[in-house]
């Protein structure tokens, strides 16, 4: 594993055993949620569910198509606060 | 996935599957502390990209990587359980699958993991749902889903009603009766009260009054009728009978103030809703009704003396603010221009028209007693002079504001036509108990907090008065939608613009909270 993926993977196991990690997961529910994401996302869902027919969609299916987009919809705001969370979290104990 | 459901998983349902299972779940998917350290890769030493574990042998592998599908294909082991959210996932299938046996198994280990440790659901006012977590006991909120019963009754009833921007459900005339607009234009205002319109709708009265008179049960039935998408005006003839039995005062047939009606029949609710929580009507200040929920706040009236310094301070709920206007035989004094509220307000002095921050502002200036009222001071342990003030120490949820248009003094009775300007978002931290505590801390210039949302509120009901005190009438303009604006005059219901609102004379003005808090 790289320095980086080993440094990830640290900073991941500090983040969840302190539970800090459900913490920042619930506060990001809650802004994506707030700021229209989890409908937009839901919207997306539907027509992706309409494409491919009810029957025959699958998680698979629905993951490759909304990742990319989830991805590009989340505010910059929601970003910033998270990565100010981490860095404040990592600060004080590192 | 088919409907049909899965066909391999019952390979997997043999021996002690549910026991194994369930550990499964304990240990591995509702859990934290083991997570981080034992749940990785067995191939590539990662542990975020969707771990799964094979349901029949001990072996966790990615699934973004595709990992764990070379561990199904040689091992011919089919399922796999996704360790994040708990989804059984079919190899064969290529899909997760839903097992009803599975799913039970995977709510009651949640529900166990939960409780141990100790979330609490977030006490909910409004139906629209974010989920919050509190450290305490009990379980966590979880999403809605349909009863046997629920699903019966939704089959039987295949009508469905879709809220369009421009429908116009909820709007509905109100026959008069013979000068009950009074009533009408309290009615008109209630049944757009946003979450008394989600509590009477959701359900939430369960009545235990013996007799035919709750008029709660009554306020349903006229949601009831709102919602019903009927056109032609309702005749409130019950709910006429029901106030003339409950309020005597206002009995008859010649007209009544609404203000009063209004007050008259939040008590009515208030006495019959607690039925419903099954407490004691002993303590009419810790109700948790809907009607306290939503209408109570908490006025604080601080006595100082002004040779101690000392202050008394009381608070008493309130479901109203009256306020006096210029005009009155009560002086009414004109504060300095600039001063903090209009400005946040947005309200303009340009036409000299009195805002409706001026009488806040008014309302809760300090007052000087007068050595006619001397107040026995306990710190000085005699009688002297003091200074008393008003403010909000807590605020309702729907603020509702009675311009005291109507004199009734010893001299004269007459209505106050003064125009007041209203706007349609109101902040009311200027006017709050902690906000007069930092001014007396000496920070008088409070930056306004962008991120503090708690005291915005935004108009939804205006009740307006026209004519004189001897013949009048009364019509209300509601909200519904953002920014669609109604004309409620009885029976006829006419669109209405922004400006016809903000240029009406305005004699109940309610506003509703913008951000609803979680407890």
């Amino acid at each position: 594993m790289s320095n980086e993926g080993r440094m990830r993977a640290t900073v991941n196991q500090k983040l969840t055993e302190m539970g800090e990690r459900e913490r920042l997961k619930e506060l990001l529910r809650a802004k994506l949620t707030e700021c229209g994401w989890k409908d937009q996302m839901k919207a997306h869902c539907k027509e992706v569910i309409k494409d491919k027919g009810l029957e025959h969609v699958t998680v698979e299916d629905l993951v490759a198509e909304i990742t990319p987009i989830g991805r590009a919809l989340v505010p910059d705001s929601v970003k910033k606060e998270l990565f100010h969370r981490i860095k404040a979290f990592l600060a004080q104990h590192a | 996935m088919s409907p049909a459901g899965c066909p391999h998983v019952n390979g997997f349902k043999v021996d002690n599957w549910k026991q194994n299972l369930r550990v499964i779940y304990q240990c591995f998917v509702w859990t934290r502390k083991r997570k981080a350290k034992s749940c990785i890769c067995h191939m590539c030493g990662a542990h975020l990209n969707r771990l799964h574990s094979c349901l029949s042998c001990v072996f966790f592998a990615c699934f973004a990587k595709k990992h764990i599908h070379e561990h199904a294909k040689s091992k011919r082991h089919n399922l796999a359980i996704d360790l994040l959210y708990g989804g059984i996932y079919c190899f064969m299938c290529q899909d997760y699958i839903y097992d009803k046996d599975m799913e039970q198994i995977a709510k009651e280990e949640q529900r166990k993991a939960w409780k141990m440790q100790g979330m609490t659901p977030a006490c909910c006012h409004s139906p629209c749902c974010v989920r919050v977590c509190v450290p305490g006991t009990g379980e966590k909120y979880s999403t809605w889903e349909p009863t046997k019963r629920e699903l019966e009754l939704l089959r039987h009833n295949p009508k469905r009603r879709r809220i369009t921007s421009n429908c116009t459900i909820g709007l509905r005339g109100l026959i008069n009766l013979g000068n009950t607009c009074f009533m009408n234009c309290i009615v008109q205002a209630l049944t757009h009260t946003p979450l008394l319109r989600d509590f009477f709708l959701s359900d939430r009265h369960k009545c235990e009054m013996q007799s035919n008179s709750c008029l709660v049960c009554e306020m349903s039935q006229l949601f009831q009728e709102f919602y019903s998408g009927h056109r032609s005006p309702h005749i409130p003839f019950r709910l006429l009978h029901l106030v003339w039995t409950h309020a005597r005062h206002l009995a008859g047939y010649e007209q009544q103030d609404a203000h009063e009606f209004l007050i008259a029949a939040l008590d009515v609710l208030h006495r019959h809703c607690k039925d419903d929580n099954g407490k004691k009507a002993n303590n009419p200040n810790h109700c948790n009704c809907i009607i306290d929920q939503i209408f109570t706040g908490g006025l604080q009236s601080d006595v100082t003396c002004q040779v101690c310094h000392g202050v008394s301070t009381t608070i008493d709920p309130f479901w109203d603010i009256s306020l006096d206007l210029p005009g009155s035989s009560t002086p009414f004094w004109p504060l300095s221009p600039g001063g903090d509220g209009s400005a946040l307000n947005g309200e303009s002095h340009a036409t000299g028209a009195t805002t409706l921050t001026d009488c806040l502002r008014r309302f809760t200036r300090p007052e000087h007693l007068g050595s006619s009222a001397k107040i026995k001071c306990s710190g000085c342990h005699s009688y002297q002079e003091s200074t008393k003030q008003l403010t909000m120490k807590k605020l309702p949820i729907v603020a509702c504001f009675h311009v005291k248009r109507f004199e009734h003094s010893a001299k004269l009775r007459r209505k106050i036509t003064t125009y007041v300007s209203f706007p349609l978002e109101l902040d009311m931290t200027p006017f709050m108990a902690s906000s007069k505590e930092s001014r007396m801390n000496g920070q008088y210039q409070q930056a306004v907090d962008p991120f503090n949302n708690d005291n915005k509120y935004s108009l939804f009901a205006v009740v307006n008065h026209q004519g004189t005190l001897e013949s009048g009438h009364y019509t209300t303009f509601i909200r519904q939608h953002k920014d669609q604006w109604f004309k409620c005059d009885d029976a006829i219901i006419t669109k209405a613009s922004i400006q016809d609102v903000l240029d009406s004379e305005g004699y109940l003005l309610f506003y509703h909270k913008q951000f609803l808090e979680y407890e």
